[in-house]
């Protein structure tokens, strides 16, 4: 629009105010766009609900233990079995949402708040907690562990 | 000539008989035969309830009770059946029994729903032999001799009751091809119990068997309709305990049932569903009920609260309190209103347990050790609340906080595992587990406390913005200005 | 680097005319007064509406309309995604300022009598966009759900729901059935961001033809004045220009307000808990909310509340109608009444809005 009214009078001046309004406009459109396109840029973590995290690599847990992973916002037990089987269950304890943990030489989840123990299959076999843990999926592609959420 | 004196003598019997009992229309010719004959049977119906209301052998046995003609009466002909077999027994029983209209006759009150209530029960599920209910009525109310339950020498009167069920619930071979893991120590455990020791001694009040199991209605333990499935416990103890009345020659206290169901127990049984709660069986026992002795009660307890037990029997106090006779885990934590154990019992303020024994002059170091740990625990506790609250406001101004709300799962952890540890009474060890704790709430404050700066920080870029677009609308004034004018100049 | 934009232009101009639209809009003048501060407020409303397009469909990339997500998705919005916080404050920010610019643009024109003829058609197409503004913001209220919104919709759809013969069959068709529900939210999701806008563009497209076709309405005193003595500005581009500096400035204020106050998030909605005390409409129902209360419980034969709501109704009626029946105005004569009933119309929202504030 500038250039209409530019037009007819001062054709080949430079027109300073002109050249201000330009880089106004340019700063404008960043300050404008920039949020814009950094909101449209897919965030990290792509979708409002975690469905699968990775766990690592199979080749790195050894057999007859386990490890803590980070589910959201929730942990959950990743456990080698001894005899090389998978398994993945919640690991807040049922009791008071303490982290449980795998102990070797039960070939038990422990839990060290109140002494609660599961069996491998989750189920709560001594102490207090109410009830067994929640399982979870694993899936292993290749030698990736995946863990997602029971459907 | 036997036969004919034999003939007179009864004619003459049965005529006196006759006499006698002037309100029979007829001569029982069975009982007049039978009892003459001598025999335990005719001995016991004499005192048999249905005796008494002039019920003749012949409504159980068949055959004609008006005939003296022994051929005549125990023919197939008159309906003569014999003994009576399996469940032509309860058959035989319930022709009367499950018809209220035929009781009402005989003047009677009683229920007549037993036999509806027996087949639904365990005790109505077929026996081994295929062909019969495991129980028949006869198999615990006798045949022959049947009296009121409230006389005593009814098999189902009170005291006599573990004996009756004792038959074959103390018979390992007969149990054993019914249900092999069903223990058949129960009146063995029955007579340890208070309840058992009293009925021993001929107090019918005390609960026996059917108190808890029912009588005709008995199912398994596991079904949860029957009276002592878990969750129906505390409700079937306190029919007789909640009942001031009935409990006052006894002299213990009635409040049990109110105080449980108040309890983390009870709330954990009642209200959350959880059957992993301990009902009342699950301290005092069940067949040996009784309540746990002084010195066992942190064995007790530690069925369930294992850690707690162990670090408590390893503790300085486990010696001291077994000589002064304390109660473990009961002094501090009380026995049937357990409530969820807090802070506020630890340390030396008014509402704390410690300042009980441990007096500020203790020459032991009790009392200081008591108020540092509470102190200790405190901290904790307010530092982990603060820093979810950070988190909360954090979380409220948008900021990405998961990491941080993650690792503070770890300080609750801390505080719970703190808690335990009190009960090793051992400064060290608390202390150990509570800096743990506050190790992660530190790092959590400072990450949080980052999070709500970095809110703060978006200020900046509103500055830079809005100093663009002020900038672009000054110029923006500055060229209308000019259109203006130079409008205003043509 | 002028002469590209120049050529540019000539391009442009060659294939679509561009010198005809310029000298169109030139031709058009607004009259300047000591009133004119008012005609900003229907600019400043397009822009509001332009900035809730632009916010809004930025939102739908990560918003989920399901009662299972629709917090979860929200709290994703504010924290995972990159200025989410920012593109939300101000799609609530701007709502409220929309709804605000469009009552002082309304009641600007209503006191000019602007509607009069031959702008009837202006003046019905505006109160109609005015009721669907109304009817985003119910919507878009509920969108969050979280408790405030989810018991604000629930007290709202009762209300609706007390309307005689037709309450209850609109109560259900609004919840999407018996109660406020996941169905209600993906109803009210589905108004607000198709229904909804699909009527207001069309409505707004008749609104600005309009306005060009008919210019801006004269004041009435202007008619006794001589042609010299009417003063005016060209529509284009001083006008146009002067809307443009106070978008910048609306703007401004705008992100100031986004960044310093930011769209609350509250607790997720949990329809099994019980509502929480004091639950109040958004200010711009609060009128009517208030009002309502203040009704007794029974007048004559039918209850206190839905005479008032007939009421309501037939107020609003009566204001969507007023170029039909004030004829005094379309003859260019005054008309007394309509300005007290503008001046009693706006002192009843201000103070029955403060009243429900502060209560």
């Amino acid at each position: 629009m500038d250039n209409v009214q530019g037009k007819p009078v001062r054709k080949n001046r430079r027109d300073f105010l002109k050249y201000l309004l330009g880089a106004g406009l340019l700063g404008f459109a960043a300050s404008v766009f920039y949020p814009i396109i950094a909101y449209l840029k897919p965030p990290k973590q792509s979708e409002v609900e975690v469905t699968s995290v990775s766990a690592g690599k199979l080749s790195e847990l050894e057999k007859d233990s386990g490890k803590i992973i980070r589910f959201g916002n929730k942990p959950v037990i990743l456990i080698r079995t001894a005899s090389g089987e998978l398994r993945a269950l919640s690991a807040v304890c049922t009791h008071l949402e303490c982290t449980v943990q795998y102990r070797k030489d039960m070939g038990l989840i422990w839990c060290a708040c109140h002494n609660g123990k599961y069996d491998l299959n989750g189920r709560n076999i001594s102490g207090p907690p109410p009830r067994p843990l929640d399982p979870y999926r694993v899936v292993v592609k290749g030698d990736e562990i995946f863990i997602s959420k029971m459907t | 000539m036997n036969k004919i004196i034999l003939t007179i003598l009864f004619f003459v019997i049965s005529v006196a008989l006759a006499a006698r009992d002037k309100e029979h229309s007829v001569v029982d010719q069975c009982y007049v035969c039978h009892e003459s004959l001598g025999g335990t049977e005719s001995t016991l119906f004499k005192q048999d309830i249905h005796f008494k209301k002039g019920i003749s052998c012949s409504a159980c046995h068949g055959g004609d009770s008006k005939s003296d003609d022994m051929d005549k009466a125990m023919s197939k002909d008159a309906g003569y059946k014999g003994v009576p077999k399996g469940n032509e027994i309860t058959q035989a029983c319930i022709r009367c029994h499950a018809n209220s209209e035929m009781m009402k006759k005989y003047g009677s009150k009683i229920p007549t729903n037993q036999f509806e209530l027996l087949k639904a029960s365990v005790h109505g599920r077929l026996a081994i032999n295929g062909a019969e209910r495991i129980v028949q009525c006869i198999t615990c109310h006798n045949a022959h001799g049947i009296v009121e339950v409230d006389n005593p020498a009814s098999p189902v009167y009170p005291t006599n009751v573990p004996k009756t069920c004792a038959k074959c619930h103390d018979d390992p071979v007969y149990m054993r091809s019914y249900n092999p893991a069903l223990p058949v120590d129960q009146l063995q455990k029955y007579r340890t119990s208070v309840h058992g020791m009293r009925n021993a001694k001929g107090d019918p009040k005390p609960a026996e068997c059917a108190s808890c199991h029912g009588s005709h209605d008995i199912l398994p333990v596991k079904d949860t309709k029957s009276k002592v499935y878990l969750t129906n416990i505390p409700s079937i103890c306190s029919k007789c305990h909640s009942n001031a009345g009935y409990m006052k020659q006894y002299k213990i206290p009635t409040d049990q049932y109110e105080k449980y169901s108040r309890s983390v127990h009870g709330i954990a049984l009642f209200q959350k569903h959880d059957i992993g709660a301990p009902a009342c069986n699950s301290c005092h026992g069940n067949h040996a009920a009784t309540p746990p002795g002084i010195t066992s009660i942190s064995e007790v307890c530690g069925t369930c609260h294992a850690l707690n037990a162990e670090l408590f029997s390893s503790s300085p106090h486990k010696k001291a309190f077994d000589k002064k006779k304390l109660p473990e885990c009961e002094t501090c934590h009380s026995n049937h209103d357990i409530i969820t154990a807090s802070n506020k019992l630890l340390g030396v303020s008014t509402d704390a347990v410690c300042s009980k024994c441990h007096k500020p002059d203790d020459p032991s170091k009790g009392y200081m050790v008591a108020k540092d740990m509470r102190l200790m625990i405190d901290s904790l506790e307010t530092s982990e609340k603060n820093d979810s609250i950070l988190i909360q406001e954090a979380e409220q101004k948008g900021m990405e906080i998961g990491e941080a709300k993650f690792r503070l799962r770890d300080a609750h952890q801390a505080t719970l595992e703190a808690r335990t540890m009190v009960h090793s009474f051992n400064e060290a060890k608390f202390n150990e587990v509570v800096d743990k704790g506050l190790k992660v709430t530190a790092a959590v404050k400072i990450e949080a406390a980052d999070a709500i700066h970095e809110f703060y920080f978006r200020r900046i870029g509103l500055g830079i913005s809005v100093a663009i677009i002020s900038f672009l609308a000054l110029v923006l004034y500055l060229y209308i200005k000019r259109i203006e004018k130079r409008k205003e100049n043509v | 680097m002028k002469t590209f934009w120049e050529n540019f232009y000539n391009w442009i101009d060659e294939r679509v005319k561009l010198e005809d639209l310029v000298k169109f809009m030139g031709k058009k003048y607004v009259p300047v007064n000591r009133h004119s501060i008012w005609y900003y407020f229907g600019g400043v409303s397009l822009f509001f509406f332009i900035i809730q397009v632009t916010t809004g469909i930025l939102l739908l990339f990560y918003y989920k309309g399901s009662s299972d997500l629709a917090f979860e998705s929200i709290q994703f919005i504010m924290s995972k995604v990159k200025f989410g916080w920012l593109i939300r404050s101000m799609h609530a920010w701007a709502a409220n300022l929309l709804i605000l610019s469009a009552f002082i643009h309304m009641f600007s024109v209503y006191f000019e009598k602007a509607y009069r003829k031959p702008r009837e058609i202006t003046w019905v197409t505006g109160m109609l966009m005015f009721f669907l503004c109304l009817g985003f913001g119910f919507s878009g209220y509920l969108l969050p759900w979280n408790t405030l919104s989810f018991f604000a919709t629930k007290v709202g759809t009762d209300i609706a729901g007390a309307v005689p013969f037709i309450g209850e069959p609109l109560k259900i068709f609004i919840r999407g059935g018996q109660d406020v529900t996941g169905a209600t939210l993906s109803r009210l999701f589905g108004f607000h961001v198709a229904l909804f806008p699909g009527i207001f563009t069309l409505l707004l497209a008749i609104h600005l033809i309009l306005i060009q076709r008919q210019g801006i309405s004269e004041p009435l005193h202007f008619q006794d004045k001589p042609k010299t003595e009417k003063k005016t500005m060209p529509f284009f581009p001083n006008f146009l220009l002067r809307d443009l500096l106070l978008w910048l400035i609306v703007l401004n204020i705008l992100a100031i307000l986004a960044v310093f106050f930011p769209a609350e998030l509250g607790h997720k909605a949990d329809p099994f808990s019980s509502a929480p005390a004091g639950i109040k409409p958004e200010w711009y129902f609060l009128f009517m909310f208030q009002s309502l209360k203040y009704f007794p419980s029974h007048i004559l034969f039918a209850e206190g509340e839905v005479v008032g709501i007939l009421l309501f109704g037939a107020a609003g009626l009566l204001w969507l109608l007023v170029p039909f029946w004030d004829r005094k105005s379309s003859r260019g004569e005054r008309n007394k009444f309509v300005n007290y009933l503008g001046l009693f119309a706006v002192i009843f929202i201000i103070i029955l809005t403060i009243l429900g504030w502060w209560s």
